[in-house]
């Protein structure tokens, strides 16, 4: 199984819509406490199994997070520490680079993600307590949504409804947003301790998991937010990455504080499928690849990306 | 510390009227985006994605003891609210609390009223414009208005009067200090002044047959200054650590009289109760304290040492000590007001073992930089660079296949353009698409090995879609018709065809057709309904498409 090095600490990977091979790299300096960032495209090269380098983007501060655009194959969205969201061309060498620089949020930029319905727009969450709604094509936001009462560490769209996205902060709760409503139009006090991630379930549009600081992860139906309908635990650290199976119903995948990235199946009564240690630091980010079932990646603070097949082992050569 | 709560009382007349301004612009503009792809939208409404429940009027009630509460009163509306949301209550609730409860603090209660006052005149200003009504509300309504700025005044001035105590006191008692050092110190330098040169003289008397040069006596005037300054630098920090002792002692001491009077409470009651030999506990309670003052004095040393470690600790002290332990998020962020630096409360709490880590961390809590921290200009080299035309179509998701959910109208053969391609990113990622067909590649040999056990009672979209093309290929499967929104519109629109040239349009034939076209429409909607049911669409809208071209093909 192929592993990559980049120089700085690893905090987010996501796989490409476009092409199976390819995936994107999020690193910032210094843990992310204070240095520079550089975002990472990588190949998997079909013959042997290696990660090579295509293209890397150097930012001024650390980059939290990615996302790929859904209507443009080359596009990267950047999720910077300084509070600026940059919007990468990868076909285009690096001095090109970036195509924008928006800079609204007055805080680190934590997550961001892009529409996979409209394919038009997507939306930043940031540490000024707002997520944002762009478009690639406007200079300034669309919309801001500023409720909560603390960090918001991650914002995640419906893959069904194209105008709903759900968020998680760290005001211990899960905030279910409607672009075209006012404000947020469901408010989940989903766990007592700071809420790091949320993802909705593919394959069922009311279905919630959301990852805390209280080491476990929850899944919520939207039509019963009072109880979750399952607690997973395991991790043993804060859970610091949640993302549901594109292929799979009752599949996701999370990553964690305590160096593992987990499976789970929560319909089932022992829900832990599958646990990868092969991290030595905090394992920050995880993706589970949308064109390829069953292909994961992730990184970590030890400045390293791993991609392997569910079932084997990432450290195998 | 910048806070969200709103000048006027309650949040309701304050929040949304201040979010429908700054967004109302922003929705219509949304809106006017959102008709061209309205066709689009999924079938289920999004209904389920909002509170449906009616007001608990339990909670509100709690609610509503909460807020009144005077400490609560105090503390900025968004921290009431966040509260009240951990609690679980709806927006609703939260804002018919909000409502029940006069929100302004206490110390400005009469402003509530006030402003209602200003609220109702300035309502009956607006109304009655008649200048000899006139007079009356608008001077009501000004002596309000001046009220209120005032109380607000009155509230900052609390404060500054605090400020201004504050300063006042430590500057008191800096002037104290330096004034009994200045008494202490000067009687000590001229004691010891006076002995030197007497010491001097003496050895100058003394040693007759010694010279005494004057560069040896400027020699020794110099060290001796050296030890003069040094003497002082010490006498002054043992003052301000005899100081610091004092306090400790005295807080000790506080706290001993503290454990001392619940003792002797303790020991009255037991000797009534016993009514037995008082003098002996009298004894023993007076050992304990003396007990209790040795133990302050060996408390005190490893007190102090273990201030410097704190110091180093600092940084994780605001959150847990051990990593990832849960941890309540703090309120107000006062790492804002800390060095330039910022360290985020988040990262704070992501404790590493990592010494690198370690040392980082407490390198920016100094206000250090980092040495191997590059300045990069990432800002964009061309702002108006344009955006690339897309090269790929997008693909639709395994989770969306048959609701063809392709909003932008952009399905763009995957024109290959040799102009655009001089970077080999685009070569390497369309050269493996076409080596998909010819070699499998690495990552996804595996596919077959996961077995869909199980899978048949979980209506799941795609494995309906796999027994159509092979599993392990991922080519571009084209665009799935749209699903049919309107049943009737689709009927609507396809009527015209088979009624033109196939057949003639009589009345009777048009009649038949009608009542024809409505049996089919009550089956689609049926079929429609049925599908929505489902949990997966993608089934039902699978069916749905079928349906309607066999439909299609049995009308013409």
């Amino acid at each position: 199984m192929p592993v990559f090095k980049t120089p700085f600490n690893g905090y987010s990977v996501k796989f490409s819509p476009f092409y199976e091979s390819r995936l994107a790299v999020a690193t910032a300096q210094n843990f992310g406490i204070l240095g520079n960032g550089r975002v990472h495209v990588l190949d998997l090269s079909p013959a042997a199994p290696a990660l090579t380098e295509l293209v890397a983007f150097d930012t001024a501060d650390g980059v939290y997070d990615l996302a790929w655009s859904e209507s443009h194959d080359s596009l990267l969205i950047a999720a910077v520490a300084d509070g600026s969201v940059k919007i990468y061309d990868t076909a285009l060498p690096p001095t090109a680079n970036p195509i924008r620089s928006l800079h609204e949020h007055t805080r680190e930029v934590h997550s961001a993600d892009y529409n996979p319905t409209r394919r038009d727009s997507f939306i930043t969450s940031s540490w000024d307590d707002t997520v944002k709604l762009w478009t690639v094509d406007r200079p300034t936001s669309v919309r801001t949504f500023k409720e909560h009462a603390y960090c918001v560490y991650n914002a995640t769209w419906n893959p069904r409804h194209s105008d709903v996205f759900c968020s998680a902060s760290g005001d211990c709760t899960l905030r279910i947003w409607d672009v075209r409503e006012m404000g947020s139009t469901m408010i989940i006090p989903a766990h007592e301790f700071e809420i790091l991630a949320c993802d909705w379930n593919k394959y069922d549009d009311c279905l919630i998991a959301s990852a805390s600081v209280d080491k476990s992860i929850k899944i919520w139906d939207v039509r019963n937010y009072r109880v979750p309908i399952a607690v997973l635990n395991g991790h043993g650290y804060a859970v610091r990455k949640v993302k549901f199976s594109p292929h799979r119903r009752n599949l996701l995948a999370s990553c964690s504080y305590d160096m593992t990235v987990c499976l789970w199946d929560f319909m089932v009564e022992d829900a832990l499928v599958g646990r990868y240690d092969h991290h030595t630091e905090f394992a920050v980010g995880v993706d589970m690849s949308v064109l390829v079932e069953g292909l994961l990646a992730s990184t970590g603070w030890d400045e390293l990306v791993y991609v392997w097949q569910q079932g084997m082992d990432p450290r195998a050569v | 510390m910048a806070t969200q709560s709103p000048p006027s009382p309650s949040s309701t007349a304050g929040n949304p009227p201040t979010l429908a301004a700054e967004t109302s612009q922003q929705a219509t503009g949304v809106q006017q985006d959102g008709p061209p792809e309205a066709a689009e939208q999924p079938i289920s409404s999004p209904s389920v994605f909002v509170n449906s429940e009616p007001m608990r009027e339990e909670q509100v009630q709690n609610a509503v003891k909460f807020l009144s509460h005077p400490k609560v009163r105090g503390s900025p509306v968004i921290y009431r609210r966040s509260f009240l949301e951990k609690k679980g209550l709806t927006k609703e609730e939260i804002d018919e609390a909000f409502r029940r409860v006069p929100d302004p603090p206490p110390s400005a209660q009469a402003t509530s009223a006030n402003q209602d006052g200003q609220v109702k005149s300035s309502s009956s200003n607006i109304q009655s414009q008649a200048p000899t009504q006139a007079l009356q509300p608008q001077p009501a309504g000004a002596a309000p208005t001046a009220v209120s700025p005032a109380s607000t005044m009155m509230m900052s001035r609390f404060h500054w009067y605090h400020a201004v105590l504050a300063v006042g006191l430590l500057a008191a008692s800096g002037a104290g200090t330096a004034v009994f050092i200045k008494k202490s110190l000067i009687p000590r330098l001229k004691s010891w002044i006076r002995k030197v040169v007497l010491e001097e003289e003496d050895d100058s008397e003394n040693k007759s047959i010694a010279k005494p040069s004057l560069a040896e006596e400027a020699a020794a005037a110099a060290k001796a200054a050296a030890a003069a300054a040094s003497d002082v630098a010490k006498a002054s920090q043992e003052l301000l650590n005899s100081k610091n002792e004092e306090r400790r002692y005295f807080s000790e001491l506080m706290n001993l009289l503290d454990v001392q009077l619940q003792e002797m409470k303790s020991m009255s009651n037991s000797i009534r109760k016993l009514e037995g030999p008082s003098n002996n506990s009298g004894r023993t309670s007076l050992v304990n304290q003396e007990d209790h003052r040795d133990s302050v004095t060996g408390v005190k040393q490893p007190y102090a040492n273990g201030k410097a470690d704190f110091d180093m600790q600092s940084v994780r002290s605001s959150s847990p000590p051990a990593p990832g332990e849960p941890s309540v998020a703090p309120h107000p962020k006062s790492y804002m007001e800390a060095s330039t630096f910022v360290v985020p409360l988040f990262l704070r709490n992501s404790y590493s073992c990592n010494w690198k880590f370690i040392c980082i961390m407490a390198m920016v809590q100094r206000g250090e930089k980092p040495p191997n921290i590059r300045d990069i200009n990432d800002l964009p080299p061309n702002p108006n660079q344009q955006l690339p035309n897309p090269r790929l179509a997008p693909k639709a998701k395994p989770w969306e296949v048959g609701q063809a959910q392709i909003a932008s109208g952009q399905v763009i053969q995957s024109q290959v353009s040799a102009e655009g391609l001089n970077f080999k990113v685009q070569d390497n990622g369309l050269n493996h698409q076409s080596d998909d067909d010819s070699s499998v590649p690495w990552w996804q040999r595996k596919n077959v090995k996961i077995t869909e056990v199980g899978e048949d009672e979980i209506k799941a979209g795609p494995y309906g879609v796999r027994t159509n093309e092979p599993p392990v290929q991922r080519t571009w499967v084209p665009p799935q018709p749209p699903p049919v929104v309107m049943p009737e519109a689709a009927e609507a629109i396809r009527r015209p065809k088979p009624s033109g040239p196939t057949e003639q349009s009589t009345s009777h034939q048009l009649a038949s057709q009608a009542s024809e076209v409505a049996d089919e429409l009550q089956r689609i909607t049926k079929i429609s309904e049925v599908g929505g049911i489902e949990e997966i669409k993608g089934n039902g809208s699978v069916q749905n498409s079928s349906e309607i071209q066999e439909e299609q093909e049995t009308h013409a």
